[in-house]
C-alpha cells in the first residue's frame, strides 16, 4: 500500500510551492486555537488581560506550569487516564472484533435486527443512562476503582461498525477454503481475520483511547478519591468560577493534551491506513 | 421500664435517620447526643477549584493536626452545579458524605429534601455562640429563623470602577456613583468613541441572575412571596413589580444609549472587559476583587452597589457564596465529627486565614483582629467597601434574599428575561410577566412534588 | 415456524460471539434506558424518588410547550450549520492534504490535531477566542476593518459561534476519515479521467466526490448523531442562551435532569430525542445511501 496522493502525482516545483503555502496557511488556521493555548500558557495573567490581545508572550515563563503541578497531582491523573483508556481499548478490541466477526462471517437468524440494536446504542443520550449506571457501579462496589471507570465503556457500537465494514472486505474464498480444511470458525477468526485486520484494529484502538481519555462527567461521578481522578477532572479543578485564570487553565490544557497529541503524531498514519478501503487485503 | 424508653428512643432515631425520602421538608432532625464519640474519618465534598481549593486543603490539614479523634478528607467534586448533581445521585444510593458545601441557591433544595441535620440542632445542643457572626451572612442561611447550614465562603456584590478612567473623564475618582441615574450619567461621561466604534464603555454588567437578585434587594423589593420564602414556602415570584421593571428599564436604556456594554451571560467575560479597560465600571462579586487588583494596570476603586434614585431605606445587599451542610443519612458519629470540624472552621484564626487565602470574607467578626486579616485589609483596602456595605444593609426579608426550591431555574429565567429585553424582543413588563408566569408554574409543580 | 437444529446451532454460535458486547450493552445501556422510559411516566421528587404516576403527561406537556418547539428549531439549525459545512471543509482540506509531498505528515497531523482535544478543552479555548475584550477573533477582524459581532450575545451569532466550535472539534475526525477515503480510490480511475480531459473542479465533482461518497455518507450519519448529542460546547459557551437560541434538546435534558432535578420530564425528553435520532438515521440510510457509490 502506498502512502500519498494520486491526484497530483508528479507536482512540479512551482506547484509544490503553492501547495506548501496552502498547507501552511490551512494548518496554522486549524491549529491556531491550540497554538494560542500554548502561547497563553506561557504568559502572565496581566499580559493576557491587555487589549489588543497579544499573540506571543513578551517573556515566556513556565510559572503557570509550576502552578499546575503545585495545584493538582497531574502526574497521577495522567497515569489514571492512560490506564483507564488502555483498559477500555483492550476491552473494546475483544468485544467489538468478536461481534463484528459474527455480523460479517456467521449467518444466523436475527442478525440484521441485532446489528441495528447495536447501532441504536450510539443514539441514546448520555443523560438517560448515567444515573442508573452510577447506581449499578455503586451496587457492585466499583466506586473509586479502575474497573468502574473502564468496564461500562468496553463495548462499542462504533468500533463494531467499523470492524464489520472491514471484515466484509476479506475475500470469501479464504473462509471457504479454511472451512474445507476443517478449521473451526473461531480458529479462522484468530488466525486469519485478526491478523489481516491489524490496521483497522489500530484505528478502533486509537478512537477508543481518545474518547475515553476525554471523558469528564463519568469519572467525576464514580470517583471520590483524588488518587483515582482523571485528567479532565483535573482541568475542572484548575478553574474556579469567580475568577478564571486563563494562563493557569491553558497550562493545564496543554499538559493534559500532550499524551493524546503524541498518540496522534505517532498514530496518524495508522489511523488513516486502518480506515482505507482494501487495507485488510494486506 | 428504662429498657423500654431506650428502645423507643432508638426507634425514633432510626425513623429520623431513614425518614429522608418520605418525610421531606423535615427541618427538625435532631443532633446526635453530646456524648456520641466523633467518627475517626469523615468526608467533606466541596466545589472550590484553583487557589481556593488549596486554601481548603490547608484548613483540613490544620484540623487533622489539631486533634487525634477525626481525620477529615476534603474532596473536590467539580463546580457548584456538578457537585449538587453528584450529591443528588449519591443521596439516592445512600452514598452522601458527612459534610458538604452547597451554593447559596441550593438552600431550599437541601432543606426540602429532608436530607440534612439543621445546624441549629447542634447550635442549640451545645449552646454554641453565634453572636459574633456577621448578621447578613448568618441570616441568609436561616429558614423560619433556624440556621440550616453553616455559612462558609461569603461574598457580596459591589461596584468596581476604574479610577484612572474617572480622572480622565473629569469625574471624582473618590466619589463613585451610587444611584441608577448617577451610574448612567457617569457611564455616559466615561464612554469613549473612536470614529464609529466604542473603545470604552461606561458600565458593563454581565447578564447574571444573581446581579438582578441584588438589584431587587437594593430596591427594597421582594423577589418572592411569603417573605422571600423565609416565613413559609414561596408560592410566587414577584419580579414584575414596579421595582423589577425599573431595573430592566434602566439597564435597557443604558445598552440602547451605547454607554452600557453587554458582555452576555459570561461573568468571566465581564471581568476580562473591565480588567482590560474596555469598560470603566461593572458590578461583580467581591470574590474577583483580589485578582482584578493584581491584574489590572489601573487603580481599581470599589463602591456601593447601585440602587434606585430614592435610595430605599429598607433596601440593601444580599450575601452570596456557599455554606456547609451536615447530612442526616450519615451515622451519628460522623455527624458529630462534622460538627467538630465546622466549629474549628469558624474560629477567628481559621476565618482570617481563609480570608487572606481566598478573598472571601470572614463569617465571624473577631477574625478581623487576626494578623492575616489585617494584612489583607492593608493590601486590599478596597475590600472594606464590601464589608461596610453588608454591615450597613438593614436586615429584613428583602435583604435576606429569596429561598426557592426552583432557585436555579428562577435565576436562569431572569437571565432569559433580561436578554429578551436587551435584545429588544420584549418590553421590560412583558418579559418579566412571561418569566413570572413560567416560574410560578414551576413553583407549583415543585411544591406538589416535594410536599 | 420452528427452527431446525442447525439454525438453532448457528444462532447460538452467533450469540456466543455477540455475548460480551451484548452483556455490556444490556447492563450499561438498555437496562438504564428502560429505567429512563419507566421514569418518564412518573413524577419524581428532587432526589429522584417516584411520587405519582403521570402517564403520558410529560410527553403531552412537552409536545405542546413552546420551549420544546424552540429547542427543536435550535437543534435543527445547529445540525444544519454544523454537519454539511464540517464535512465540506473536511473534504476540501483532505484533498489538499492528499498529496505526495515531503513533510506532508506534519501538515496532516496539524490539521487533524483537533481529534485529540476534548470538547471541554476545545470549548474553553474558543470561549477565550470569542471573548469580546480578550478575544483575538474580533481583534483580527478589526484589523481588516470589519467590526466583529458580539459572538455569544446575539442569538443569531451565538448559534454560529457554537457551530464554529463544533465544526472545529469534529474537523480532525472528518479529515482522517476522508483522507482514508481518498486513499482508497484506485489510481487508474484518476488516470482514466485525466485521459478524458478531466481537470481541477471537474475532476473534483465528477470523480473525487462520487469515489469518496461512502466516507461522506459515513460521516453524515456519525456527525449527525454526534451533533444531536453535543452538550459540552453549549454548556461552556452559551448555557442554552441567549433567549434559548442554543437550547438544543440534549442541553435542555441536562438542565431538567441535573439542575432542575425533574427526572420524569427529563427522561421523556431523552426518549423523544432517541426516537428523533433513530428516525433521522433510518431516513439517511433509506434516502441518502442510495446515492452512495460503493466500489
Amino acid at each position: 500500500m502506498s502512502e500519498g496522493g494520486r491526484s497530483r502525482r508528479r507536482p512540479f516545483p512551482l506547484h509544490a510551492i503553492g501547495s506548501y503555502g496552502l498547507l501552511t496557511i490551512g494548518s496554522i488556521l486549524v491549529a491556531f486555537p491550540l497554538l494560542l493555548a500554548l502561547s497563553y500558557s506561557l504568559m502572565t495573567e496581566s499580559e493576557i488581560a491587555t487589549f489588543p490581545p497579544p499573540v506571543l508572550p513578551a517573556q515566556p515563563s513556565l510559572d503557570n506550569y509550576a502552578r499546575v503541578l503545585a495545584t493538582i497531582p497531574i502526574g497521577r491523573y495522567l497515569l489514571n487516564s492512560v490506564v483507564v483508556s488502555s483498559a477500555v481499548v483492550i476491552g473494546q478490541l475483544v468485544t467489538a472484533s468478536l461481534a463484528a466477526y459474527a455480523f460479517s462471517f456467521l449467518v444466523f437468524r436475527g442478525r440484521q435486527v441485532l446489528f441495528f440494536i447495536f447501532l441504536s446504542t450510539l443514539m441514546i443520550p448520555w443523560e438517560a443512562t448515567i444515573i442508573p449506571n452510577y447506581m449499578t457501579i455503586r451496587t457492585i462496589g466499583w466506586i473509586d476503582t479502575y474497573q468502574g471507570l473502564a468496564v461500562p465503556f468496553m463495548a462499542t457500537a462504533f468500533g463494531t461498525f467499523l470492524l464489520r465494514q472491514a471484515f466484509l472486505q476479506i475475500p470469501r474464498e479464504l473462509w471457504d477454503s479454511a472451512r474445507i480444511d476443517g478449521a473451526s470458525s473461531f480458529r479462522f477468526f484468530v488466525s486469519m481475520v485478526l491478523p489481516l485486520s491489524r490496521p483497522i484494529l489500530g484505528t478502533v484502538a486509537i478512537y477508543g483511547f481518545l474518547s475515553t481519555y476525554n471523558q469528564y462527567f463519568w469519572p467525576l461521578l464514580v470517583t471520590n478519591q483524588t488518587l483515582m481522578r482523571t485528567t479532565q477532572v483535573g482541568i475542572a479543578q484548575l478553574r474556579f468560577e469567580e475568577s478564571l485564570r486563563w494562563g493557569l487553565v491553558m497550562a493545564g490544557v496543554i499538559m493534559v493534551a500532550v499524551p493524546t497529541l503524541a498518540l496522534l503524531v505517532l498514530g496518524q498514519r495508522q489511523l488513516i491506513r486502518g480506515l482505507t478501503a482494501g487495507a485488510v487485503k494486506g | 421500664m428504662r429498657k423500654l424508653a431506650t428502645l423507643a428512643l432508638t426507634f425514633t432515631f432510626i425513623a429520623a435517620a431513614c425518614g429522608g425520602g418520605i418525610g421531606g421538608g423535615d427541618s427538625s432532625a435532631l443532633a446526635p447526643g453530646k456524648d456520641v464519640k466523633p467518627a475517626a474519618k469523615i468526608t467533606w465534598w466541596h466545589a472550590m477549584g484553583g487557589v481556593n481549593g488549596e486554601a481548603i486543603n490547608k484548613i483540613v490539614a490544620a484540623f487533622n493536626a489539631s486533634q487525634s479523634n477525626t481525620k477529615v478528607e476534603a474532596i473536590f467534586q467539580g463546580n457548584y452545579d456538578d457537585l449538587l448533581a453528584k450529591l443528588n445521585t449519591a443521596i439516592a444510593s445512600n452514598a452522601a458524605p458527612a459534610l458538604v458545601q452547597v451554593y447559596d441557591i441550593g438552600q431550599a433544595y437541601m432543606r426540602d429534601g429532608g436530607q440534612v441535620v439543621p445546624m441549629q440542632a447542634f447550635i442549640d445542643r451545645d449552646k454554641f455562640d453565634t453572636k459574633d457572626f456577621e448578621p447578613a451572612v448568618i441570616n441568609y442561611y436561616k429558614y423560619q429563623d433556624k440556621l440550616q447550614s453553616m455559612p462558609w465562603n461569603a461574598s457580596s456584590a459591589i461596584l468596581f470602577y476604574n479610577k484612572d478612567a474617572f480622572k480622565e473623564a473629569g469625574l471624582d475618582p473618590e466619589k463613585p456613583p451610587v444611584t441608577f441615574t448617577e451610574v448612567a450619567e457617569a457611564a455616559k461621561k466615561l464612554t469613549k468613541k473612536d470614529g464609529g466604534t466604542t473603545t470604552r464603555y461606561g458600565f458593563g454588567p454581565s447578564i447574571y441572575g444573581w446581579l438582578f437578585e441584588q438589584l431587587m434587594a437594593t430596591s427594597g423589593a421582594l423577589y418572592a412571596d411569603n417573605g422571600n420564602g423565609r416565613d413559609n414556602r414561596a408560592t410566587k415570584v414577584l419580579w414584575n413589580s414596579a421595582q423589577g421593571k425599573a431595573i430592566l428599564d434602566w439597564w435597557k436604556a443604558g445598552v440602547d444609549g451605547g454607554y452600557f456594554y453587554n458582555p452576555g451571560i459570561d461573568n468571566a467575560g465581564a471581568t476580562n472587559a473591565f480588567n482590560a479597560g474596555k469598560t470603566a465600571m461593572y458590578i461583580e462579586s467581591t470574590a474577583t476583587l483580589r485578582n482584578t487588583i493584581n491584574v489590572a494596570k489601573f487603580q481599581v476603586g470599589t463602591g456601593l452597589y447601585p440602587r434606585p434614585d430614592s435610595k430605599p431605606k429598607d433596601g440593601g445587599n444580599i450575601i452570596g457564596g456557599a455554606s456547609l451542610y451536615i447530612m442526616k443519612s450519615r451515622p451519628a458519629e460522623e455527624q458529630q465529627a462534622a460538627w467538630d470540624f465546622v466549629k474549628f472552621a469558624m474560629t477567628p484564626a481559621i476565618q482570617a486565614q481563609w480570608q487572606a487565602d481566598t478573598g472571601y470574607y470572614p463569617v465571624v467578626k473577631a477574625a478581623y483582629n487576626e494578623g492575616p486579616s489585617k494584612e489583607w485589609a492593608s493590601k486590599y483596602p478596597q475590600f472594606l467597601t464590601a464589608v461596610n456595605e453588608i454591615r450597613d444593609s438593614p436586615q429584613n426579608r428583602m435583604t435576606n434574599g429569596a429561598v426557592l426550591g426552583v432557585m436555579p431555574q428562577a435565576r436562569q429565567r431572569t437571565q432569559k428575561a433580561i436578554e429578551a429585553v436587551l435584545l429588544g424582543q420584549a418590553t421590560s413588563q412583558a418579559a418579566l410577566d412571561a418569566a413570572v408566569a413560567d416560574i410560578n408554574a414551576q413553583i407549583e409543580k415543585y411544591n406538589k412534588a416535594n410536599p | 415456524m420452528g427452527m431446525s437444529s442447525r439454525e438453532t446451532r448457528s444462532l447460538l454460535t452467533g450469540l456466543a460471539y455477540l455475548a460480551p458486547s451484548l452483556i455490556l450493552f444490556v447492563v450499561f445501556v438498555f437496562y438504564p434506558l428502560g429505567q429512563s422510559i419507566y421514569l418518564s411516566l412518573f413524577n419524581t421528587r428532587a432526589t429522584g424518588a417516584i411520587t405519582t404516576f403521570a402517564g403520558l403527561d410529560h410527553y403531552r406537556e412537552l409536545l405542546t410547550s413552546p420551549a420544546f418547539r424552540t429547542g427543536l428549531v435550535a437543534t435543527g439549525l445547529f445540525a444544519m450549520y454544523t454537519v454539511p459545512i464540517g464535512i465540506t471543509l473536511g473534504l476540501v482540506l483532505s484533498v489538499i492534504l492528499n498529496q505526495r509531498l515531503r513533510g506532508i505528515n506534519v501538515f496532516r497531523t496539524m490539521m487533524s490535531s483537533t481529534i485529540a482535544i476534548s470538547a471541554a478543552v476545545g470549548s474553553l479555548i474558543w470561549l477565550l477566542l470569542f471573548n469580546p475584550s480578550l478575544g483575538l477573533l474580533d481583534y483580527v477582524l478589526s484589523l481588516v476593518g470589519i467590526q466583529g459581532p458580539d459572538w455569544l450575545i446575539q442569538p443569531s451569532t451565538a448559534i454560529i459561534a457554537v457551530s464554529i466550535t463544533t465544526i472545529w472539534l469534529t474537523l480532525g475526525t472528518n479529515i482522517i476519515v476522508l483522507l482514508a477515503g481518498l486513499q482508497s480510490v484506485p489510481e487508474e480511475i484518476y488516470e482514466a479521467a485525466r485521459l478524458d480531459g478531466a481537470r481541477g473542479l471537474r475532476m473534483f465533482t465528477r470523480i473525487t466526490v462520487p469515489m469518496v461518497s461512502p466516507s461522506l455518507f459515513f460521516l453524515l450519519v456519525v456527525d449527525t448523531i454526534g451533533v444531536l448529542q453535543a452538550f459540552t460546547q453549549i454548556h461552556l459557551l452559551t448555557r442554552g442562551g441567549p433567549v434559548d437560541a442554543t437550547n438544543v434538546l440534549v442541553y435542555s435534558i441536562y438542565l431538567d435532569a441535573f439542575q432542575n432535578f425533574q427526572f420524569g420530564y427529563a427522561s421523556a425528553q431523552a426518549v423523544i430525542l432517541l426516537l428523533l435520532v433513530m428516525a433521522l438515521t433510518l431516513i439517511q440510510f433509506r434516502f441518502v445511501e442510495r446515492r452512495v457509490h460503493y466500489q
